[in-house]
């Protein structure tokens, strides 16, 4: 049936598919490995199938492989083992929400700045571009080394990475936002000889906010990736990124991949918050239903 | 009727610069409003009436010429908030209710009694009981109303308005028309309106100023005899269709019918 929150059949029959897809591909990516010992085993369909889908560390893990690790290091494990993927996905989730939050509030007050001042927009614009054009592979191991030095080591420098990369969206976005009130609405708050800050706040900031929740779903995303990245050079013993490296030192494909869906699901979860905060902002301020 | 002179104008010009050279929007324009007046201005797109209502309003500066507004500069009243301004559309928030747009000038001025104010202002536009709703709930001809509401919700003496029923069909637009005229009875403000409706200028004003363009003047400033308390029946009879023919008149002398 057809319901207002989109078609549930497509959605699982297209998942359905994917899965097979991937079944199937395991088979030849896994050959390197799993030829040899399909052939000692004396071939056949039904060794084919054992070997390609089950083998300890595979090119690329199948599906239930992926499943039955995110089982055992979600459900079957106290959240705060280090063994735990709740553990590091919270780590992450926490450098991911302070970045995030200093990260908007960077975009929007740059933003800010730099509708209110031609020298500000013709002075910062092009930094703000030029920092975005940084690798942030490259600068990430400074940031944590420079802060480490002046003593701030964990979350903090994570955190600023996250926000180096998330404010550039909120920014944009915000400039646009602030910027959309009509020319009429801008002479009418003139002719009430209205101040600089009661336009801002009583016009430019609320026709801003639908812009404002489209780059805050961008830049959510991009903090977290932000945070992961922000793991991996400094040899961190928590987090996702530090789950992917030290999957990736032992071949542990398996658990990478873990790692990843876990990754997904917390990047899921909080595009999805910030679309229910728009839902509810909308509601509050009239949006038609 | 004599009253004050709240808008005076003498030699009024204003030149744009564009990129195919300069567009002469008014030139050399000399007006008088008197308190309590109902003034249209009339004429073809480009003739610079709303041009002229936006100096007025000191949303456009002169080029040369003086302008007074309740004997100050135009800049000097809308520092004073001399003026209550409904444009062509109705330039509500989306965000805010019925009530909260006829407040936003109390609340930018820091005014008082601000629920008093707005049911007063509703009454007037007659939306009592429309309070809570939200824009997009209400037609073009009440929201055009919610607007005229936010303009007199600071009680200016001063009504200025760009061809504010513009995008209403015509049936609205006759309501509407009647409505305006009892409330500026009602309330004795002085009225300014721009329109390009022969009939509106005609129905409305006690005095029409028929505009021409290339460049933006005064053809013709006429005086309409019909008492303060008008019906849409006045439209029927000779000395309005006098009136119109005259209208049409100036603006065929200012060469408004042509290409």
């Amino acid at each position: 049936m057809r319901t207002e929150k989109g078609p549930p059949i497509p959605v699982a029959s297209l998942c359905l598919l994917i899965a097979v897809a991937w079944y199937l591909a395991a088979i030849p990516m896994n050959w390197v490995i799993t030829g040899p010992k399909i052939e000692a085993a004396g071939g056949g369909l039904s060794n084919v199938l054992a070997f390609s889908w089950n083998e300890q560390r595979p090119v690329i893990p199948a599906p239930h492989q992926i499943i039955i690790e995110l089982w055992n290091t979600v459900f079957a494990v106290a959240p705060w083992k280090i063994k735990s993927l709740v553990y590091h996905s919270w780590v992450t989730l926490s450098s991911t929400l302070l970045g995030f939050f200093l990260g908007a509030l960077l975009g929007i007050v740059l933003a800010i700045l730099i509708v209110h001042s031609r020298f500000l927009s013709k002075s910062l614009m092009p930094w703000i571009i030029a920092s975005q054009t940084i690798p942030i592979l490259a600068i990430a191991p400074m940031i944590i080394v420079v802060l480490g030095s002046v003593g701030f080591t964990g979350l903090v420098p994570k955190s600023l990475i996250s926000m180096y990369l998330c404010f550039f969206p909120v920014t944009i976005g915000m400039v646009k936002g602030l910027t959309s009130p009509d020319p009429m609405q801008l002479d009418l708050m003139q002719t009430y000889n209205a101040s600089g800050s009661q336009i801002l706040w009583k016009l430019r900031f609320p026709a801003s906010v639908p812009f404002l929740f489209a780059s805050l779903k961008v830049a959510v995303a991009i903090a977290l990736t932000g945070a992961i990245v922000g793991e991996l050079p400094t040899g961190a013993m928590a987090g996702i990124g530090a789950r992917l490296l030290n999957g990736s030192y032992y071949g542990q494909t398996v658990q990478i991949w873990a790692a990843l869906f876990a990754a997904s699901f917390v990047a899921a979860a909080l595009v999805w918050l910030v679309g229910f905060a728009e839902r509810n902002t909308g509601r509050l301020m009239g949006a038609r239903p | 009727m004599a009253g004050r002179p709240v808008i005076e104008a003498r030699e009024l010009s204003l030149t744009f610069a564009t990129g195919d050279g300069p567009v002469y929007a008014l030139s050399k324009v000399d007006l008088a409003v008197e308190e309590g007046e109902f003034v249209s201005f009339i004429g073809p797109s480009g003739c610079g009436k709303t041009t002229l209502l936006r100096v007025i309003a000191d949303l456009e500066q002169a080029s040369s010429g003086r302008i007074t507004v309740n004997g100050m500069s135009a800049a000097a009243a809308r520092l004073a908030r001399a003026y209550g301004y409904v444009f062509q559309a109705p330039a509500l928030f989306p965000w805010r209710t019925v009530e909260r747009n006829v407040g936003l000038p109390l609340e930018v001025m820091g005014l008082d009694d601000a629920t008093g104010r707005i049911r007063h202002n509703l009454e007037l536009v007659n939306l009592s009981g429309f309070e809570k709703k939200f824009p997009w709930q209400l037609s073009g001809g009440m929201q055009q109303r919610v607007s005229i509401a936010r303009a007199l919700a600071f009680d200016p003496k001063l009504l200025l308005m760009d061809e504010p029923f513009g995008a209403l069909d015509e049936i609205v637009r006759d309501k509407l028309n009647q409505q305006l005229l009892e409330l500026w009875d009602r309330t004795g403000k002085t009225v300014v309106f721009v329109t390009h409706s022969i009939p509106e200028a005609v129905f409305l004003s006690t005095k029409i100023v028929v505009m021409s363009p290339r460049p933006g003047r005064i053809v013709d400033v006429i005086e309409s005899k019909f008492p303060r308390k008008r019906t849409l029946d006045i439209r029927e009879t000779p000395e309005f269709l006098k009136l119109a023919h005259r209208v049409r008149e100036g603006l065929k002398a200012g060469h408004s019918y042509e290409d």
